[in-house]
């Protein structure tokens, strides 16, 4: 681009949202061109720059996001729509330049709404501030992932995220009512009033998970829930995973925890007597029930007898509490991998009857064709017909090469060979995280033909191929 | 660009973490990305890895931080973006780099005492020239008496109310808390702190109105090897401890603390409020308190971001009054100045003196 027409589109970007809100700024760009994704990371580390962004730019509304969208459309510029910048996958990358639209002014609670059980907020509000929202007024919102202070409302949504309550609370896509998205064209839309109707395809979930390439959401109502009478943790020893898989499947079809979380014996051996301090041998599970109290006493009886015929140790409620307590720690820098290594989170999900097998298939192929990686995992999402593998490899960082387009190369291999491996085995490419530019060649391997119907929608809603070029496989 | 060995490990470990984020009150008045501990940590990690310049953008964005020690306090590991950050601004200043309106308070600094090059206000300076010398010393501090000297008048009025024998300095030095806050542990910096240590030894006992000059007399005065023989108190203790054995009407008020960030974070200093509001009304409290307080104000930034410091006020009224809070009180001038800038319709922020005073 010319200097004439930077400044042209400059100044138009500055009429749209106000020349303090749109910035060329070298430490804007540069901040907004690093994610947690693995790759910008190491990049950095090696000391060099990512793709940046030409234009950052801080809508406050879905009107100044449209007039945003329709600049950009008009010159056929790139637009990468950043929350928090902590994904994991490269989804906030502006790979190919163009604009960064950065939501977080759009930050304002509209709506506390205690009769519909729901907040109306901009999706750039950080998702704890809107915790503190519900907890200031006797709620909660029950969405605890470990980037709860890190993330946006809007990345959440866009990328599918999920909490470690999920098996009572659900996932982001549970938690959410009504949405407002602006269009690549500009349009300003509503999704339906409430979800689980039948007028038809449910609009929310086209743009849930969408990764910013169908458009930018720019409000939502988020639901909230009564904080529970009580909450009571429960720490368990499995002697090996097939027996825990068979006990949390069977505790699922009776009633829903809220927490559930099983670690493998490496991570139980690794992280788990780090944090939580369990020396013993085994697959450790967490598990955390809350409600009304009557009913967690009953439910605590149950759970009991349950793990009980499986053999599991009771550990009594210390541990769990603590793993409670220290949830968030475990993704401190200190605490977590970091560069040097080389690491990953190769999340998926199966139904149980494939689940085992996946986590077998999958730890064998990283741990031959990469013997230079470990490979350990949990199991923290839990529902009556599956549950989800969070398992992550681990290079030291001696065996990663200084060489930073070698060092791409092996993280991509191993990547490549751990999600194939999901796949062929009845997993998918992803449970939420989402896919960005990390996983998006991996899309047509799993969707296959049904891949037209996302790149229908797509050319459908972007026929200029605007936003956020290169994610999500389209 | 050369940074020291400790002050890059924390860039370098804080540059891809965003744990803090929501808790950053810069950031989240500005709802910008740049102004969060990992933004400024992977600018300079970059800037260290000579990716990128040392440039006016960079130096102006570690500028954008009130060392308030927020993230420092969330993270569980133990990182210090506040050393880094100071440690950046000192760099830029031995580089000859500092932004003009650094430099113009800096200079002001080595040349009238103060940041802010202001002379003393005239009811004040009658005030404490009334007053008998005694070997106990009420600092007042710089914002105190350039920003809100009507405070420290009241101040002074409450500790003679209460009987309290006690000098002020008429000329009063320097504590260096504004060339700290600025440029950290220059030499010029340093050389202020033993002007006003010597002054300070020349009392038995120092009461400190600000907080932040207590903080810097007891920790880096101390770092910097500057010897305090005096007993340094902050004015909240100190009345906490008076009040013990007074006599004073319980109202039907109900007072917010808003938690001096200094008191505390870097001080560990969160009970005399709450003891001294418990004796005249009742205490509520915001969901952030006590070291999770989140920063109310800063009179040296807002000297250069006044509608980031407004915005950063107004936040904190929010907080109150989602919990149905009415009156707030506060122990920093600082924050007395922005909160008071900023006070919405049927809210009162109150000075602990002034508190006090309505309860007499």
């Amino acid at each position: 681009m010319n200097d004439f027409l930077f400044d042209v589109i400059a100044t138009e970007l500055e009429d749209a949202v106000g020349r303090e809100n749109c910035s060329t700024r070298t430490i804007d760009k540069i901040t907004h061109s690093v994610d947690y994704f693995w790759l910008s990371r190491m990049w950095a580390d090696r000391g060099l720059r990512m793709p940046e962004g030409d234009f950052i730019v801080a809508p406050k509304d879905a009107k100044e996001t449209a007039a945003v969208l329709k600049i950009a459309n008009y010159y056929k510029i790139p637009v990468t729509t950043w929350g928090g910048g902590g994904g994991t996958q490269g989804g906030a990358i502006p790979v190919s330049g163009g604009i960064v639209l950065d939501t977080k002014r759009m930050n304002a609670i509209t709506d506390f709404n205690e009769r519909g059980m729901y907040i109306e907020c901009g999706t750039g509000t950080i998702y704890k501030h809107l915790e503190w929202a519900a907890n200031e007024r006797g709620y909660a919102t029950m969405h605890y992932p470990s980037s709860l202070t890190c993330s946006t409302v809007g990345g959440f949504l866009a990328h599918r995220g999920i909490g470690v309550s999920s098996t009572k609370y659900g996932k982001i896509d549970d938690m959410v009512l009504q949405m407002e998205v602006v269009l690549p064209n500009g349009t300003i839309i509503e999704t339906s009033p409430a979800p689980k109707h039948a007028a038809g395809p449910d609009l929310n979930q086209i743009f849930i998970g969408s990764e910013g390439t169908l458009g930018v959401i720019t409000r939502a109502q988020m639901r909230i829930y009564e904080q529970p009478e009580a909450r009571r943790f429960r720490g368990f020893l499995f002697h090996n995973m097939t027996d825990a898989f068979s006990a949390g499947r069977e505790l699922l079809q009776k009633f829903k925890p809220s927490v559930m979380r099983l670690y493998d014996e490496a991570e139980t051996a690794s992280l788990i007597k780090k944090i939580v301090g369990v020396e013993k041998k085994g697959a450790f599970m967490n598990v955390a029930i809350e409600g009304v109290s009557e009913m967690v006493d009953l439910e605590e009886k149950i759970l009991l007898s349950t793990f009980g015929k499986y053999g599991a140790e009771d550990l009594g409620s210390e541990y769990g509490e603590k793993w409670w307590k220290e949830k968030i720690t475990f993704f401190y820098p200190g605490h977590m991998m970091d560069i040097p290594q080389c690491f990953g989170t190769m999340d998926t999900i199966a139904p149980y009857d494939k689940i085992e097998k996946i986590y077998w298939e999958m730890k064998k192929a990283i741990e031959t064709n990469f013997p230079q990686a470990k490979f350990i995992a949990h199991f923290s999402h839990w529902y009556e017909w599956g549950c989800m593998i969070y398992d992550r490899f681990i290079v030291d960082g001696k065996d990663v090469p200084q060489d930073p387009h070698e060092a791409f190369r092996l993280h991509q291999a191993i990547w490549n060979c751990g999600v194939r491996t999901a796949l062929k085995n009845g997993g998918v490419v992803n449970d939420h995280h989402g896919v960005g530019i990390k996983l998006g060649r991996l899309m047509k391997e799993q969707y296959g033909p049904a891949m037209q119907v996302f790149e229908g929608i797509k050319k459908s809603l972007d026929p200029n191929g605007i936003m956020n070029p290169f994610k999500l496989g389209l | 660009m050369k940074f020291t060995k400790k002050s890059q490990e924390h860039m370098d470990a804080c540059r891809f973490c965003w744990m803090c984020r929501h808790i950053c009150p810069i950031g989240n008045a500005t709802g910008q990305e740049r102004n969060t501990a990992r933004a400024r940590a992977l600018g300079l990690s970059l800037v260290a890895r000579e990716a990128v310049a040392y440039s006016e953008d960079i130096i102006n964005n570690v500028y954008e931080c009130a060392l308030c020690g927020a993230c420092v306090k969330e993270c569980v590991t133990g990182w210090d973006p506040v050393a880094f950050t100071k440690e950046a601004r000192l760099v830029a200043a031995l580089d000859g780099k500092l932004p003009p309106y650094v430099l113009k308070m800096v200079t002001a600094a080595l040349e009238t005492g103060n940041v802010y090059g202001a002379t003393p206000d005239d009811k004040l300076t009658a005030k404490i020239k009334g007053l008998k010398k005694s070997d106990t010393l009420f600092f007042l501090g710089a914002d105190a008496r350039f920003k809100t000297s009507a405070n420290a008048v009241e101040a002074i009025d409450l500790l003679l109310a209460l009987g309290v024998d006690f000098a002020v300095l008429e000329n009063e030095p320097d504590s260096a808390y504004g060339l700290d806050f600025l440029v950290g542990a220059a030499a010029e910096t340093k050389a202020a702190a033993e002007k006003c240590a010597k002054v300070l030894n020349g009392y038995k006992k120092v009461i400190c109105y600000d907080p932040a000059d207590a903080k810097i007399f007891r920790r880096e005065y101390k770092e910097w090897g500057v010897d305090v023989k005096a007993e340094v108190l902050t004015f909240t203790a100190f009345l906490a401890d008076l009040l013990k054995d007074k006599k004073v009407k319980k109202s039907d008020l109900v007072f917010t603390p808003q938690d001096s960030a200094i008191l505390a974070r870097d001080l560990e200093e969160t009970e005399p409020i709450r003891a001294i509001l418990a004796r005249i009304g009742e205490v509520s409290e915001m969901l952030c308190n006590r070291r999770d307080t989140m920063l109310a104000g800063n009179l040296i930034m807002n000297e250069y971001m006044p509608l980031v410091m407004l915005r950063v006020a107004s936040d904190r009224w929010t907080n109150a009054k989602n919990v149905g809070a009415k009156t707030v009180v506060t122990e920093s001038p600082a924050e007395y100045a922005m909160l008071k800038a900023t006070e919405p319709d049927g809210m009162t922020v109150l000075t602990v003196e002034e508190a006090v005073a309505k309860c007499l």
